[in-house]
């Protein structure tokens, strides 16, 4: 398992975002669902070790994060794409790879040709010298993801990575997340019930901190059959789910 | 996208990872992209306006300059290092890349460490090229020396420390706010320490605008006749190295930046750094200033230091010659005409003396921050007699130009070897008075008792001495004043009161031919000393 | 138009601004404590009016860009109300601060190195955008204080766009400052700061 995670919590002052969580994953596509405010972006951050759980176990590749050298080692096979994607805009797309690359600690022989790999597995080969501030916001996303997957990652976690993209590039970025997810854990967090049903083969629907739901897109579907609301399946389902939980 | 199948992954392989060159490699992102490279026109042309332009207006004495030069450069570029340092310390939180950066695996201070080096080495290249061009012109300017590179150390050592300290500000507080008011917070502080300074023992002399005695600025006469006693750019550069390490272990402490034992490293270093910045303060506390007018410190004093140089005075060809330091050549020629009529007067005469030679200075520390600058030795010694000189730029005061210093020389110590040749003095006769006063007019010198003489300067205007309580260089502030007589040997000699016999005599004196005069003087010169001749004896 | 103020001065963190130009003249308070003479007693005010200065310049960032620009009609007036207001706030503090000190120059050299260097780091803030406006200012601090220097120190520079290095009453000075005051001012009303792509 590249993720085990056993009544994880996280505070936030006086807020519970995360209110213990229970969750394993192997390789493949796990889709992370959930309304505003579920906690989907806090368990995102703890898995991608940006922030300390405040009480639970987690574990990630096999590997405790609480540890410094563990926590390392984690990191340089870690792929993460926050909601919010920071930027130096005086960098160039191949620079902002690179210099992701490095600080994963990546062989330096390798990074070119990873950079190059990354940059056009995300469709932005011909803006790979391109400085960022000249990019619109979906080329921003996709030079995101690249940083994200450069160093082949076997946990790689995206936080909302279709936000931005035209439905062209939303069906070649599911295509690529299979793909990925065939060697590596990919964790999605995202609002777009349609990517996760193209993509994920493990749905995850979270609310007010906990998870009310973990099991296969058709499953989900299947929930809402005759009481959902929403305009496909998956919809229904979502909205049955979360129905449930709040009653 | 592509969905291609990708290479195997690295995580499964054993790699070589080679962290000199990933370093490198950071580096040279982080070069491509800092703020200095933005700022370095700023702190270059603030050097040319500033620095530059009143370093070139100083005469070509390497010491001048390069003390000039230390503190000048340091005072143009501490606001753009550290308000660039400070922009790239708080580039994290302002572009929001925090999250990024932290879950990355390279520890989180050797990332800062890169961005810090690299803001670091656009302002050090800035500094050495500004440093390569203000060398280069004054070595060709030079007469004689050789570049003191220990200012220019100092002054190098700051950029690392500077940077330092805007780094851990950006870094510590990522406001907008943060860059200009460290900048400008920076700049009041090196500023403010210099007016702690009292004395030659102070502790704040540690500070890097210091190159010697605080209150007399860059000194001419420093040196020039001894070797530069490097003890307190030594402990400058003892306290710069310590800071900078300090600061930069520091941010290695809070926990994330990287594993323990890379904080625990960080925090002996740091502490380290303290220790050693500490000992260099508390060496400057026990500087003192010697004879030569350098801050000696004596655990840091190397006695060959402070030495005297051996040089080979250049000479003029008057009447009577005129030797200086060879450091002080472009000088020559005009204080050899300022000289001249002078000289023609007295050469010959029994007891002048056979030469006239710049001599070192010496420097006693006085109450508070004055430095007493005198003459090492007597004014005329030897047989035959050599007369010692002190140039108006090896004394307190603004630097001025040749024909400036000429013109003081023409006064102060022209009427200064009258009077030694005529034995003028306290007690002398009132025949002796006049013959110094007709001698002086003879010369073209103003007479003894007569207004003093104001030097002032082409678009510019007298201004008080550092230290004054004067606000404005205006009316009710003391102009820089020079009066005849005002030499070596003290207080000028009282002339003849206007309307007496003697005044009367001087005239008369004065009115001589040349060779009666000369004459005159070569038969009675010996009983005029004596105090044998009266006013009614003389022609 | 009131209605708007109150979120336009947070946005642009103006409630902070000013307690960090109090804090100048704090500063300024304390250090005429000691005694400062020649032509330290006029750099030294010099230094907090710059720090008082870059603080106003980095107010004129906008966080939003262009969604404000095309929706802010009223977006002009309240960057002048803005900038005049943070730029008096800033004289008053300083003047303050150096009543019943020994404030060398007084209250007119306040007025004048404020305004003139308000005005600088307005046409910066327009140039390279708000966040860099304090290069201008510091810049400019640097020279000023080289200036000062100079009257003691020949050659003397004494040119009026280097106002603090003359006299109060300089009419010369006053009108550069001036000049360059209404000059940033008008420029940051019309155009407001350059944003950054990023912000």
């Amino acid at each position: 398992m590249n993720l085990e995670i056993a009544g994880l919590t996280r505070r936030f002052g006086r807020t519970m975002a995360v209110a213990g969580v229970d969750l394993h994953a192997g390789p493949g596509v796990l889709g992370l669902l959930g309304p505003n405010g579920a906690g989907k972006t806090s368990l995102l951050r703890m898995m991608a070790t940006a922030i300390p759980p405040t009480s639970g176990r987690l574990r990630l590749l096999d590997r405790d994060p609480g540890s410094y050298g563990p926590r390392r080692e984690i990191r340089r096979r870690l792929g993460y794409l926050p909601q919010s994607l920071g930027y130096y805009p005086g960098f160039t797309v191949a620079e902002f790879v690179e210099y992701f690359a490095l600080l994963k600690e990546m062989p330096p022989a390798r990074i070119p040709a990873a950079v190059t790999i990354a940059v056009d597995r995300t469709a932005l080969g011909g803006k790979a010298n391109a400085k960022l501030r000249t990019l619109s916001g979906g080329m921003l996303r996709r030079v995101g993801i690249a940083q994200a997957i450069v160093n082949e990652p076997e946990l790689l976690l995206l936080d909302e990575p279709t936000a931005g993209l035209d439905p062209e590039q939303r069906v070649a970025f599911r295509a690529l997340l299979r793909a990925l997810g065939q060697r590596a854990t990919v964790v999605v967090s995202t609002h777009l019930v349609e990517d996760v049903g193209a993509a994920c083969a493990q749905v995850v629907l979270m609310d007010q901190g906990k998870i009310v739901y973990d099991g296969t897109p058709g499953e989900l579907a299947a929930r809402g059959e005759g009481c959902g609301v929403g305009d496909a399946p998956l919809e229904r389902g979502y909205s049955a789910v979360l129905a449930a939980a709040r009653s | 996208m592509t969905a291609a199948s990708a290479p195997a992954p690295s995580g499964l392989l054993p790699v070589m990872r080679r962290p000199g060159l990933a370093a490198a490699r950071l580096l040279r992102l982080e070069l491509r992209h800092s703020a200095m490279l933005w700022m370095l026109p700023v702190a270059i042309a603030l050097f040319w306006l500033t620095t530059y332009r009143k370093t070139m207006a100083m005469p070509p004495l390497w010491n001048l300059r390069a003390t000039s030069m230390q503190s000048g450069a340091i005072t143009d570029f501490i606001a753009p290092v550290v308000g660039a340092a400070a922009w790239m310390g708080s580039r994290e939180a302002r572009r929001r890349t925090t999250d990024l950066v932290t879950i990355s695996a390279r520890p989180r201070w050797a990332e800062r460490l890169t961005a810090w080096a690299a803001t670091t080495s656009w302002a050090m290249a800035g500094y050495l090229g500004c440093l390569a061009v203000l060398y280069g012109v004054t070595a060709h300017q030079a007469s004689w020396g050789g570049p003191l590179w220990w200012p220019a150390a100092v002054a190098a050592a700051s950029l690392p420390t500077l940077s330092a300290l805007g780094f851990a500000a950006g870094t510590l507080v990522p406001s907008r706010f943060t860059a200009p008011l460290a900048a400008i917070a920076a700049f009041f502080a090196l500023a403010l320490s210099t007016e702690l300074i009292r004395g030659s023992h102070s502790y704040w002399q540690i500070s890097p605008l210091v190159t010697g005695p605080w209150d007399t600025g860059p000194d001419a006469g420093v040196a020039t006749f001894y070797h530069f006693v490097p003890d307190l750019p030594i402990a400058q550069v003892m306290f710069l190295a310590g800071l900078t390490t300090a600061v930069l272990g520091a941010l290695a402490l809070p926990e994330g930046a990287g594993p323990r034992s890379l904080r625990a490293a960080a925090a002996a270093v740091a502490a380290a750094g303290l220790l050693a910045a500490g000992t260099a303060v508390g060496l400057a506390g026990t500087g003192r200033l010697d004879n030569h007018g350098m801050i000696a410190i004596p655990a840091l004093h190397d006695a060959a230091s402070g030495r005297p140089i051996r040089y080979t005075p250049v000479c003029s060809h008057t009447a009577i010659p005129v030797c200086l330091n060879p450091a002080y050549a472009s000088y020559l020629p005009d204080t050899a005409a300022a000289l001249r009529p002078v000289l023609d007067e007295l050469a010959g005469l029994p007891g002048t003396p056979a030469r006239i030679s710049q001599a070192a200075a010496t420097y006693r520390q006085e109450r508070g921050n004055s430095v007493a600058i005198g003459l090492t030795g007597p004014v005329l010694s030897g047989t035959p007699p050599v007369y010692h000189l002190l140039l108006p730029d090896q004394l307190d005061g603004p630097v001025m130009t040749a024909s400036e210093l000429a013109s003081l020389v023409r006064s102060g110590a022209g009427s200064d070897l009258v009077a030694s040749v005529t034995g003028d003095g306290p007690g002398a006769s009132q025949a002796q008075r006049a013959v110094t006063a007709a001698l002086m007019i003879a010369a073209g010198l103003p007479m003894p008792g007569a207004a003093p003489e104001i030097v002032r300067h082409a678009n510019s205007q007298p201004g008080p001495s550092p230290g004054a309580r004067c606000q404005r260089p205006a009316a009710g502030c003391p102009a820089l004043r020079v009066g005849p007589g005002a030499g070596p040997r003290g207080q000028p000699p009282p002339g003849p009161a206007p309307g007496s016999p003697a005044y009367a005599a001087a005239r008369r004196f004065a009115a001589l031919p040349a060779a009666a005069r000369r004459a005159w003087l070569v038969q009675h010169l010996t009983a005029l000393r004596a105090g044998r001749v009266t006013v009614a004896q003389l022609p | 138009m009131t209605a708007l103020v109150r979120p336009y001065a947070a946005s642009r963190r103006i409630p902070p601004a000013l307690v960090a130009i109090a804090a100048c003249g704090l500063g300024l308070r304390i250090a005429l404590i000691g005694h400062w003479d020649a032509y330290g007693a006029l750099q030294l005010p010099l230094v907090f009016e710059a720090g008082a200065v870059a603080v106003i310049t980095v107010t004129t960032a906008s966080p939003f860009g262009e969604p404000e620009r095309v929706a802010g009609a009223r977006l002009p007036f309240l960057r002048l109300a803005a900038g005049l207001a943070l730029t008096a706030a800033a004289i008053v503090a300083l003047a303050a601060a150096g009543t019943g000190a020994d404030l060398a120059g007084g209250t007119l050299d306040v007025l004048r190195n404020v305004a003139g260097m308000t005005g600088i780091g307005m046409l910066c803030a327009a140039a390279l955008g708000g966040a860099l406006a304090w290069t201008g200012p510091t810049g400019y601090l640097i020279l000023g204080t080289y200036a000062l220097y100079t009257q003691w120190h020949r050659p003397a520079l004494t040119t009026p766009w280097l106002w603090p290095a003359r006299p109060p009453h300089d009419l010369g000075a006053a009108l550069c400052a001036g000049l360059v005051l209404t000059l940033g001012m008008a420029v940051i009303t019309i155009r407001g700061a350059r944003d950054p792509v990023s912000e």
